[in-house]
């Protein structure tokens, strides 16, 4: 791509580097802001620069918050003793969505995987062991992606937390609802036959 | 029965867009060196198992300054059509499609169209290390068994995992005992699940194979042929407990399914120090044999065979018997590369049976190749 402004091309090269874009994208973005008003391009830049220096994670869950402590946790009307730990902010906002779920969360920044160069000292695993300690938690849901990895993360904080009386349980695996049985792969379907529930409270939804 | 009608190919190897249908039973396949006869045998390969015999990733069959590469082949399973398609794309990411539908896992592909293939590097099987027997295995069981290849990936994955911890270990020096304890539950989990597999499986395979030499050599020798891994004295958990320092020290794990075998003996001596060399081609022979048999009786219909320049680097005479037994006595499809259209014209009349003959020009990349029949 020849640019004629040396400006026009920093800026196309700085979008090409966000995930997804493309140097046709970025140029496309570019010169929208370029068509903007000053004052609107401005905002966008200060509101860009203040999220990435005001932004604070939560000093207990992990989560991203506008104050020391996350609306999730600041909020007294959520049960407390129970803890969904998930990998990332992703997962917070997708089961908020569905707003199912009345617990808290930790957000562990990652799974284990060696490598990848992640041990489980780069993980928020240290702060969610004297967590659960600290405030008695009754059970920790695990709401990871269900790969090797996300099990050898599951079994590792269990065993952190053996002598701890918590209940430990990870969200259900198998057919997806409005699925087709016919479609689901073996090993999907020879696990929900394992792990079939009763109907009971299948019907209450738990 | 199993057969493959037709397949086109697009940027793969040397080939820039050809198309070769297969309308026999058998098809001989002839050319100079060079003009990519292994290649098509690759192609076709490509289609059961989603990846190459021959090369270690799949960038290594991009045709030189190629995007990626498309494989499309027609196969007909005993009357069903099915349209196979693979493709290579630029960034690298690899696409499977049956009837237009993607896998989720190449892995459910692989078994589907059950295929055998004897390429003249394939004596490494006999006298390589123990990882070329253990790729010999590895490909037949997991055509038979999806589990078994499902668990050999899982156990695979945990295994790089705990050696890349190991070796954060020494760099760091800070051993978390509890992160190897989990990864030593899921490598016994998946590893002694392989483990009875291919001792199960063995003892069927390895007598028969067995037979098939005797056969072939014409008299009995005093060949044995046993399944050798540390699980069969050793539970898994106990081995990975024992050789914990010396895997903090070595910074890898010395037990497991991994380090298996089949121990291949002759008079008690190691087969491929004793053994001549045309005992180690009959030993291949069998194998492959016995490979083949199996699949047939698992699957019920005979498995594609695919054989590349055999009667040059092999051996003639035990090619024909393998021949004679494949093409007189099975109906399955079968595609045989060889520099001399001659020496395939003659096999085959010999055998008595039809077989069509695609002679590859010496710039493959862009024409078409000549194909013709003979009933």
């Amino acid at each position: 791509m020849q640019f004629s402004s040396s400006l026009l091309e920093q800026a196309v090269n700085e979008f090409a580097k966000l995930p997804g874009i493309g140097k046709k994208t970025a140029l496309r973005l570019v010169l929208h802001l370029l068509k903007a008003e000053n004052s609107a391009v401005q905002g966008f830049g200060e509101t860009m620069i203040r999220m990435r220096n005001e932004i604070k994670f939560c000093q207990r869950c992990h989560n991203v918050a506008d104050a020391d402590i996350c609306s999730i946790c600041a909020n007294s009307m959520r049960k407390h003793e129970l803890i969904c730990v998930v990998e990332s902010l992703r997962e917070v906002i997708a089961i908020e969505s569905t707003q199912q779920y009345s617990g808290v969360y930790h957000v562990l920044g990652g799974i284990i995987s060696p490598l990848d160069g992640i041990g489980p000292d780069q993980l928020n695993i240290e702060t969610l062991v004297s967590r659960v300690r600290k405030e008695h938690t009754q059970e920790l849901i695990f709401a990871l992606n269900p790969n090797i990895q996300g099990d050898t993360t599951i079994y590792y904080i269990q065993k952190k937390l053996q002598d701890a009386n918590v209940r430990i349980t990870t969200i259900a695996r198998g057919i997806a609802f409005g699925g087709e049985l016919e479609y689901a792969d073996e090993m999907t379907l020879a696990r929900s036959i394992t792990n079939r529930m009763p109907v009971e409270s299948y019907r209450t939804g738990g | 029965m199993l057969r493959i009608k037709q397949i086109s190919l697009v940027g793969f190897k040397n080939y820039e867009q050809a198309t070769f249908r297969f309308d026999k039973r058998i098809i001989g396949i002839c050319g100079n060196n060079g003009v990519g006869k292994t290649n098509l045998l690759d192609a076709l390969y490509y289609l059961c198992f989603t990846k190459s015999y021959f090369a270690r990733g799949d960038q290594a069959n991009v045709l030189r300054g190629a995007p990626g590469f498309r494989i499309e082949g027609h196969i007909d399973n005993a009357g069903q059509n099915t349209t196979v398609v693979c493709i290579l794309r630029e960034n690298g990411k690899k696409e499977f499609l049956t009837d237009g539908q993607p896998y989720e896992k190449l892995s459910r592909h692989i078994g589907r169209f059950p295929c055998v293939i004897i390429a003249p590097d394939d004596i490494q099987i006999i006298t390589g290390g123990s990882e070329e027997r253990r790729r010999f295995l590895d490909a037949l069981l997991s055509q038979l068994n999806p589990d078994y290849l499902q668990n050999l990936i899982d156990y695979n994955r945990v295994l790089q995992q705990r050696n890349s911890f190991l070796k954060s270990v020494a760099e760091t020096r800070l051993t978390d005992k509890h992160l190897l304890e989990v990864y030593d539950e899921q490598l016994v989990a998946a590893g002694t699940t392989v483990f009875q597999l291919r001792r199960d499986f063995l003892q069927q395979l390895l007598p028969l194979a067995g037979s098939y030499y005797t056969g072939i050599a014409g008299a009995e020798e005093p060949l044995s042929l046993g399944y050798e891994s540390q699980l069969l004295h050793t539970p898994l958990r106990q081995l990975l407990r024992q050789g914990l320092e010396k895997d903090l020290y070595l910074q890898r794990t010395g037990s497991g399914i991994h380090k298996d075998d089949i121990d291949i003996r002759y008079a008690d001596e190691p087969f491929r120090a004793r053994a001549s060399q045309g005992q180690r081609k009959s030993l291949l022979f069998a194998l492959k044999l016995a490979e083949y048999e199996t699949l047939k009786k698992a699957k019920g219909w005979a498995p594609l065979l695919l054989l590349d320049d055999v009667f040059e680097k092999l051996d003639r005479q035990r090619m024909r018997n393998l021949l004679e037994r494949v093409c007189r006595q099975d109906d399955g499809q079968l595609f045989i590369t060889d520099t001399h259209p001659e020496r395939i014209r003659q096999e085959m009349e010999e055998l008595g049976v039809g077989y069509q003959l695609i002679s590859l020009p010496a710039d493959t990349a862009t024409t078409d190749a000549s194909t013709r029949d003979f009933t």
